[in-house]
């Protein structure tokens, strides 16, 4: 997991930096971690990351960042938020994984899951076209964009008799201000970045 | 009419258990020889720099039981004394008090003993990949303590570290150096210490390596939080086998055992909490007066009478094991106790 293969990590006034810059970018603070791993043993999909949430904790005290941005739990968290809901120094690890991901988009790191990203992003896709996330045509789009033509497929019948896939989608009433939003959030990051 | 007490303890150790326990009795209106080996009371208490867990000044409360004991006449102090011999004879003892310098030979008679000899650290040597006397910036807790005040009192002509490790369990929970029990103080004033660093140094960067704080105590785990969170000093998880010089600084290599992975900290000082083991005195004095030690040293006392050997020996403070400054005088305390129980039924 090391950044540089070729030698131990190495602890110094740097490897803080990058504990500092999630500190104040997503207002929490991970020196407050007891290692206690309440987190990881909520956590639902644990048991398919590479690096639980309480080693990223403990990754972003060591500064790996090289690491965080690469990893593939980046990619499989679902951000069910039970890590923070069960943290008892209140850490907020989903907003971690949030920045993390970003920065790693940002930075153009091809991600781990590339499904994961087109989904969050044809998801987004839907929200500014419909004000909604609208399954049926998300999961034609997706099956099709990822050319897996018929996952889930079998599952179609009995949701659409149960009412949980709409065969049309309407849009919200007020579509323009969600637009406004997402052009508000665009101009914040490529303010930020 | 009140009896008249012609008694005498005889308290060997000046540090705070002894003091306590010399004030506690004297008050009672019984007459106390204090026997120190140094020239000075105060015992290790005297060395220290600050106190845990509410930073106070170590030397204001030994100012305060020295103005106790300077005010009361019924207290004779020997320093720079060791007991050499006793002899119990009728529920009393036969001391021979020997001063340095130049032997001088005292005997007197003690209806008491109160033994509170103190403990020393473990000589960090032993440990070659630690470099304890070997490198000069490798030192131990007490030697720290020393370096703390001259920074703290601005008085240093070295130049001041840009980091500071401190190791945890240097011969603590240790099997292969024979001490497989854990010190108990040194979690406590190592976040002190590090702490400290934090607040006369704050530029520096204080590392702890550990494997576990122990921190049970009344406001102990609040402190360490505190030295955590606040002051920032950097907890690392695991036990480090390596120091080695790189660049005219201190690597220490270890293992993150919450990563598992391989890691190193420059450091420019490394301060080694080394374990609590029984001082010689502690040793010479069990034996003289028969009080029974564990396999370590430490005294042991009676079953159903802590701090108790036999019927006129009580012992109090870190000769019984390691003790923290608060514990030592409740020791000194609950020893004097001990003998006015005993002196009142003489």
């Amino acid at each position: 997991m090391s950044d540089d293969i070729y030698r131990p990590l190495r602890l110094n006034r740097t490897t803080a930096s990058l504990q500092e810059e999630i500190n104040a970018a997503c207002r929490t603070d991970v020196g407050l971690c007891l290692e206690c791993g309440k987190c990881t043993g909520g956590c639902s999909n644990a048991h398919i990351f590479d690096y639980t949430p309480r080693k990223i904790v403990q990754l972003v005290k060591l500064g790996a960042e090289t690491t965080l941005l690469n990893m593939d739990s980046l990619w499989t968290c679902v951000s069910c938020q039970l890590c923070l809901d069960r943290c008892p120094s209140g850490i907020n690890i989903p907003r971690i994984m949030d920045y993390l991901r970003e920065k790693a988009v940002r930075q153009g790191l091809p991600a781990r899951r590339p499904n994961v990203e087109l989904f969050h992003r044809l998801m987004l896709d839907s929200i500014r076209k419909t004000g909604r996330v609208a399954e049926a045509p998300l999961m034609t789009r997706f099956n099709w964009a990822s050319r897996q033509y018929f996952n889930s497929v079998d599952l179609a019948p009995r949701m659409l008799l149960k009412g949980k896939l709409k065969p049309f989608t309407v849009k919200v009433r007020k579509i323009d201000e969600v637009r406004r939003l997402y052009a508000r959030s665009v101009a914040a990051k490529e303010d930020r970045s | 009419m009140m009896q008249e007490k012609t008694q005498t303890a005889l308290v060997v150790g000046g540090g705070l258990a002894g003091m306590e326990a010399t004030i506690r009795i004297a008050r009672a209106g019984y007459q106390v020889v204090l026997v120190e080996k140094q020239a000075d009371l105060g015992g290790v208490t005297g060395q220290l720099y600050s106190s845990f867990p509410r930073w106070e000044d170590p030397q204001r409360l030994l100012q305060n039981k020295l103005e106790q004991i300077e005010r009361c006449d019924r207290i004779h102090i020997h320093t720079s004394t060791e007991v050499r011999a006793v002899v119990q004879v009728d529920g009393a003892f036969d001391v021979i008090l020997k001063r340095q310098p130049g032997s001088v030979e005292r005997q007197l008679r003690a209806d008491a003993a109160v033994l509170a000899t103190g403990f020393e650290l473990f000589d960090a040597s032993i440990y070659g990949e630690y470099g304890y006397g070997i490198y000069p910036n490798v030192i131990d807790s007490l030697e720290f303590e020393a370096r703390l005040r001259q920074w703290g009192e601005g008085r240093t002509d070295e130049p001041l570290p840009q980091s500071v490790a401190f190791i945890k369990c240097v011969g603590s929970r240790d099997r292969s150096k024979g001490y497989p029990y854990c010190s108990k103080i040194c979690c406590m004033y190592t976040a002190k210490q590090a702490g400290l660093v934090k607040d006369l140094l704050p530029q520096a960067q204080a590392y702890v390596f550990y494997m576990d704080y122990r921190a049970a105590g009344k406001d102990y785990e609040e402190f360490t939080r505190a030295v955590i969170e606040d002051r920032h000093v950097r907890y690392v998880r695991g036990r480090p086998s390596k120091v080695l010089p790189e660049n005219g600084r201190l690597i220490v290599r270890a293992e993150d055992t919450l990563m598992g992975v391989p890691i190193e900290v420059e450091a420019d000082l490394i301060v080694l909490a080394a374990a609590v083991v029984p001082s010689q005195g502690t040793r010479d004095m069990a034996a003289m007066f028969g009080v029974p030690t564990d396999q370590y040293g430490f005294m042991e006392g009676d079953p159903f009478k802590p701090g108790q050997s036999g019927e006129r020996v009580f012992f109090a403070g870190a000769c019984g094991f390691a003790v923290e400054t608060q514990g030592a005088q409740y020791q000194g305390a609950a020893a004097a106790a001990g003998v006015l129980a005993l002196f009142a039924q003489d």
